[in-house]
């Protein structure tokens, strides 16, 4: 995708653009355009009859007639006014409501898509670079409200200038037959006045917009120019805990300098005031332009008037129809123009949305078994994440045995929670195949795959909305299921101190009534969120990293319990955690280098696992007791 | 130093006091702003009159039968002179607005460096944090947020009062009794404007929250990090469905909004029917006893339909200005706090022996209601109470306890980052107060939990100062101390090198076993006389962890140093283990010692150890 917002584009392709974007509106609110035309068609009514009423007002002036008559006429004509502003008004509002509504819909557009896309896909740098385009080119009130924003105008000038054109037609008739020079070059003049404005505005809009899209590019530009006021106050790459660091190693003048003194940069200043310089420039044509086309228009239909054809009252009329017309025409030029920019800055979030999904989605449905008896095989399976070189796991091949319990141990970056994600099929592996009682994995449907799976992953996540929704990942849930389950994951003695139980609301981000909950209690949230799914096959990937060994091996210990007869596999840093499984998986730099039980890995002293052993076990050596492994 | 752990309520000012901060605000940050608004504000009130004066000076020419070039003369000068005044108008009007917005990024810079200011126990405390949360709010919000809307509700207030007055001297030539029926119609639109806004004020607190639940769940939808729980418990009919809830309380609370809108447009309407019917009968009445021309006529009828704008204008710009007020009343109390007093003092480190002994004399600690923001929640909580414990010169120490013990706040107490209530703390036997702070911090090179690299370049990551500060030679020693010069040479990274993605796409990245050693190289980098290490290996795999306490020990001697670690291996390089449970210490000594006491430390060791003990059993047989 283009990512120059202001190079140019061939007519045909800004037009493209525009239905495109029409078109996903209309996919949010069908009839949107159709019915604000109608207060348009009520809003300009208004200034019309106000015109129309002020021209019959000054000649029934020089006509003297009576008083009597012309408040007639006024009160006629004010009583239509008011009940064309009612009916607008009520439509008007009403579709306030609307445009709000797909305001907030569209601000959330991304996240939704995020939701359903493929996981592998989230990460990619091609969709890092879609969000990053799309924050851009929301960025200075963009977005579809401008697009609406400008659609209406658009609506509004065009139906002007048809209330323009009907009022204020007979004026040519007049200009005609005044036969006055004068006034066509008055005409032409103004209409060249305003040609030239519009050029020197485009000329004044390309500063705005180098100041507002140059990207900083070499080392230079970002050590002058890059700013880190936003991201550092909003936690962003600095988390204020940080400042304990700031504090010890005296660094105040370090951040001063990347944040508020780079504000005083020669080179964010230049280019601050050219956008400055940009926007007064733009403004004072567009400005200066109005104002010729108002004035000129009393003059043109003065000039008319000189030659004696037209009434008082008439140059009331045909100069306010001019001056509309012609700033409506302004309005029109310049919407479009917005409009094809608004447009164009929606084809990130646009491309976003269409993003077609990679992986094979599969239609087989997964067999429902109450055994559980359901049997997983890597076979010869390499993988690497998009992006990368090197190979996160390969040539993997590993057979879970139905209801056994399997331990993963080995290096950070040795594959292991790899595994586990395409185990999950969050990424389809790039050479050989997963099983499920022998039928390769992807030819399943995803949502029923998903389904034999509970995972407390290392970085789980629990969201601010209600505990038991927490559990149960819905809306609806069986309130007595879910008790049960945050009881079974030892987390009944907190509950029983929650006032709305399990309806608590966790945390304080949705509601002010949430409690905060410890990272320990926040653990078996998420481990009761695994039982109430009741998958057969639990995995559990290391989340006990930040706890004391105590707290460690009490959920170990516990899990252990609840998982009972079902497939299960751990992994884990401290070697000790996996004393209860019957089988030892290690991974060394993404292959399986040894598999078997605790006494047959450490038996084979060349082997992996006694050196992670080892270098754990050496620091419980003098502990009067002496172990095998520091003799040799 | 003081204290002060009361939460800060922001103080109230009113609405001139708040115009007058920014007033000087922008004259200290960008002087501009002001010229334009000035500028903006007279020409926007002289405008309109000259507007409203075009029609009648075209009828007055007609009706006159003026000749061609007197038409020319006074229509053609007066438009080049709107022309020239609109646009210029318009120019300071639009040019204002990058000026004034950027000044949005110099407050949240202010804010984050006055974060950095004051005492980090405030910074870190949850109602300066909420303050802070509220200031930052306060320029976030596009053109809605309050440095901005100061500037453009000012300028519509200060336009509104002076065309008020202006068109009231035109009217009042005309007649005074119109003058007093505007005005009284003016009351009427005031109490208005006020219901209106007090209508609207009311929902305020409504549609914030609706907000806030909508934002809440989108953050929740846009998670990355929650992506694989997403999908694998199939989150995504939930999310949506909470989606749908939240989207239909903001649609209510639109629709509220909404209704009642039309209702005062209504009511405005009527009321702008009745003015204009006075309004022509009024004049008509005058024109017809032969009182005013034509000209007159559309001058005065659009002086009084142009009255009633202003009326509503100023009610509305106030309104704005209230909201705008409340937002920077938070702004001024962020700013407002108390900056930590970093010179005071009248000893120096210079007449310190190295390394120093440091004593905990009676020291209390405790977090009063709110202020520890760690998952632990809220209520008071004493994490302290008499601790006494001398550190001594060149001794290092483990410190050792389960979660929420006490260690990480020791250390905090330790490094002079956290003053204690009561008690002392002494550095070689004088009290520490007794130098100035920036001279206590000097003392340590610390480590801490949370993992700090700045995207800026390797130099200044290490030396954590200005890069025309950065000393070379010393980085690249403290770096080969680290081990990791070979690495930073093979990967072609240097001291200019900048490190992570944020600023530079080919930032340097670092695995965690490089970034806990980066971080040694920062301690290295200082070399203060004590090193300070909290929790530094959860992450590593066990081979790194070693390789990473091994380097520790190699550093630490000659220094006063304290580890602390929830692996007892770290106890291993210590001279000394501390072990505290509940704020206490409960015990102290050698790891023989300790194990030979039987206590609380030899049974966490006991945990640990098992596994390799019992290996080691089945192992021998």
């Amino acid at each position: 995708m283009n990512t120059d917002l202001t190079g140019k584009l061939p007519l045909r392709e800004h037009v493209g653009n525009i239905r495109k974007v029409l078109k996903f509106v209309r996919s949010m609110d069908k009839n949107y355009f159709r019915i604000v035309c109608v207060t348009h068609v009520l809003d300009i009514g208004v200034p019309y009859v106000e015109l129309l009423l002020s021209a019959y007002i000054l000649d029934a002036i020089g006509a003297h007639r009576s008083f009597r008559e012309m408040m007639t006429v006024v009160f006629c004509c004010i009583a239509v006014i008011l009940a064309m502003r009612f009916v607008a008004s009520t439509i008007r509002n009403r579709m306030e409501v609307r445009r709000q509504h797909m305001y907030y819909l569209y601000s959330g557009v991304v996240q939704a898509r995020m939701l359903n896309m493929d996981f592998s896909r989230i990460d990619s740098p091609e969709v890092k670079k879609l969000k990053d385009r799309i924050r851009v080119d929301n960025n200075w009130g963009a977005g579809v409200n401008s697009v609406i924003w400008n659609g209406n105008n658009i609506l509004y000038h065009l139906l002007d200038m048809v209330g323009a054109v009907v009022l204020g037609a007979p004026v040519v008739v007049y200009l005609i037959r005044s036969g006055s020079v004068a006034a066509w070059l008055m005409l032409a003049g103004v209409l060249v006045l305003s040609a030239w404005s519009l050029r020197m505005q485009v000329r004044f809009k390309k500063l705005t917009d180098a100041y507002r899209y140059t990207e900083l590019k070499t080392v230079e530009e970002k050590e002058d120019g890059f700013s880190f006021c936003w991201p550092f106050a909003f936690g962003d790459g600095f988390s204020y805990k940080n400042g304990k660091d700031i504090r010890i190693y005296g660094s105040y003048e370090l951040m001063k300098r990347w944040t508020t003194e780079v504000l005083r940069h020669k080179g964010f200043r230049s280019l601050l005031l050219k956008g400055a310089w940009g926007d007064a420039g733009d403004s004072f044509f567009g400005s200066m332009a109005y104002s010729a086309v108002n004035g000129a228009s009393y003059l043109i239909v003065a000039i008319i008037a000189l030659a004696g054809t037209i009434t008082v009252g008439n140059v009331i009329r045909f100069a306010g129809c001019l001056s509309r017309l012609l700033h409506s025409l302004k309005g029109l030029i310049d919407n479009l123009t917005y409009l094809a920019l608004a447009a164009r800055k929606q084809l990130s979030t646009l491309a976003l949305i269409g993003l077609e999904d990679e992986m094979y989605k599969g239609k087989l449905p997964v067999e429902k078994r109450r055994d559980n008896k359901y049997q997983i095989e890597f076979r010869n399976v390499s993988f690497r994440y998009p992006g990368s070189e090197r190979y996160a796991l390969k040539n993997f091949s590993l057979k879970l045995t139905i209801g056994e319990k399997l331990a993963i141990v080995g290096m950070n970056g040795s594959g292991k929670t790899t595994m586990i994600k395409l185990l999950c099929r969050l990424y389809d592996p790039e050479e050989g195949e997963i099983l499920l009682n022998g039928v390769d994995i992807r030819k399943f449907r995803q949502d029923e795959y998903s389904r034999l799976f509970s995972v407390v992953f290392q970085d789980y996540k629990l969201f601010p909305f209600r505990l038991a929704e927490n559990v149960a990942v819905d809306l609806d849930y069986d309130g007595g299921y879910v008790k049960k389950c945050l009881e079974d994951a030892d987390f009944g003695e907190r509950l029983s101190c929650l006032e709305k139980g399990i309806h608590t609301w966790l945390y304080k981000d949705y509601d002010d009534s949430g409690v905060e909950i410890s990272g320990g209690e926040a653990q078996k949230v998420a481990i009761a969120r695994a039982i109430y799914k009741d998958a057969p096959f639990i995995l559990l990937d290391e989340p006990t990293a930040a706890l004391d060994p105590i707290a460690e091996y009490e959920i170990y210990t516990n899990f252990d319990r609840i998982v009972g007869t079902k497939t299960a596999i751990y992994i884990s840093h401290r070697l000790s955690s996996c004393r209860f499984c019957e089988k030892i998986a290690v991974f060394h730099e993404g292959e399986l280098a040894q598999l078997g039980s605790h006494e047959e890995l450490l038996a084979d002293r060349e082997g992996k696992y006694f050196q992670l052993w080892s270098a754990q076990a050496r620091y419980y050596r003098d502990n009067g007791i002496e172990v095998a492994g520091v003799r040799c | 130093m003081e204290k002060g752990k009361e939460a800060f309520e922001p103080k109230h000012y009113s609405i001139g006091s708040d115009i007058l901060f920014f007033v000087r605000f922008y004259r200290q940050q960008e002087p501009m702003v002001l010229a334009f608004c000035g500028t903006e504000i007279l020409l926007s009130a002289l405008l309109p009159l000259f507007l409203i004066y075009l029609p009648k000076l075209t009828v007055d020419l007609v009706e006159g039968r003026a000749g061609m070039e007197r038409l020319f003369l006074a229509l053609g000068g007066f438009t080049v002179l709107l022309m020239l005044l609109d646009g210029l108008k318009s120019a300071v009007s639009a040019g204002k607005y990058n000026l004034y917005n950027t000044q949005r990024g110099n407050l949240l810079g202010l804010f984050f460096l006055k974060s950095l200011r004051i005492r980090y126990e405030y910074a870190e405390s949850g109602s300066v944090r909420k303050l802070y949360g509220k200031a930052l709010n306060t320029v976030d919000g596009g053109d809605w947020c309050a440095s901005s809307r100061m500037v453009t509700e000012t300028c519509g207030l200060l336009i509104n009062i002076l065309s008020f007055f202006l068109y009231s001297t035109v009217i009042g030539s005309l007649s005074l009794g119109v003058l007093a029926v505007l005005l009284a119609l003016s009351v009427v639109n005031y109490l208005l404007s006020m219901s209106h806004i007090r209508y609207e004020e009311s929902l305020r607190e409504e549609n914030a929250l609706a907000n806030k639940h909508y934002y809440c769940v989108q953050n929740a939808m846009g998670d990355m990090g929650a992506a694989k729980d997403i999908r694998i418990f199939g989150m995504q009919h939930w999310l949506l469905g909470l989606r749908d809830v939240a989207l239909k309380e903001l649609d209510g609370v639109t629709l509220k909004s909404r209704r009642r809108n039309s209702f005062y447009e209504k009511i405005g309407y009527l009321l702008s029917a009745g003015r204009d019917l006075g309004a022509y009968a009024w004049l008509l009445y005058q024109t017809a006893g032969g009182k005013l021309s034509a000209g007159e006529f559309v001058l005065y009828f659009g002086a009084v339909t142009g009255f009633s704008g202003f009326v509503t204008g100023i009610m509305g710009s106030l309104a704005a200005l209230r909201g705008a007020a409340n937002g920077t009343d938070y702004t001024r109390a962020y700013l407002d706090l108390p900056e930590e007093d970093l010179s005071s003092g009248t000893r120096h480190i210079e007449e310190l022996r190295f390394p120093p002994e440091i004593e905990f004399r009676n020291v209390c600690f405790s977090y009063k209601n709110g202020e520890e923001n760690d998952e632990q929640g809220t209520g008071e909580k004493e994490i302290f109470h008499d601790l006494n414990l001398t550190i001594r010169s060149g001794e290092r120490i483990a410190l050792v306890g389960v979660n929420g013990a006490g260690k990480t706040t020791f250390v905090k107490l330790l490094c002079g980052i956290y003053e204690p209530d009561a008690g002392q703390i002494l550095i070689n036997g004088i009290d520490r107060n007794e130098f100035p702070r920036t001279e206590v911090y000097q003392l340590f090179s610390a480590i801490f939990q949370e993992q700090m690299i700045l995207p800026f370049t390797v130099g200044e990551n290490l030396a954590l100062k200005r890069a025309d500060e950065v000393d070379e030679k010393r980085a690249w020693a403290a770096l080969e101390r680290a081990g990791l010069k070979e690495t930073f040479q093979d990967r072609k990274i240097g001291i200019k090198t900048y490190m992570t993605k944020t600023m530079m796409e080919d930032g340097v990245e670092l695995s965690g076993g490089q970034q806990q050693r980066f971080l040694l190289a920062r301690a290295l980098y200082k070399d203060a006389p004590v090193l300070v290490l909290d929790e530094p290996t959860a992450a590593l795999d066990p081979i790194a962890e070693s390789e990473v306490y091994e380097q520790y020990d190699r550093y630490s001697s000659g220094k006063t140093a304290v580890f602390i670690s929830h692996r007892l291996a770290s106890t291993r390089f210590s001279d000394r283990i501390v072990l505290i449970e509940n704020g206490r210490i409960l015990e102290t000594g050698t790891h023989e010692e300790l194990m030979r006491a039987g206590g609380v430390y030899a049974e966490m060791f006991e945990i640990q150890s098992s596994y390799y003990r019992e290996g080691a059993d089945e192992d021998e047989h």
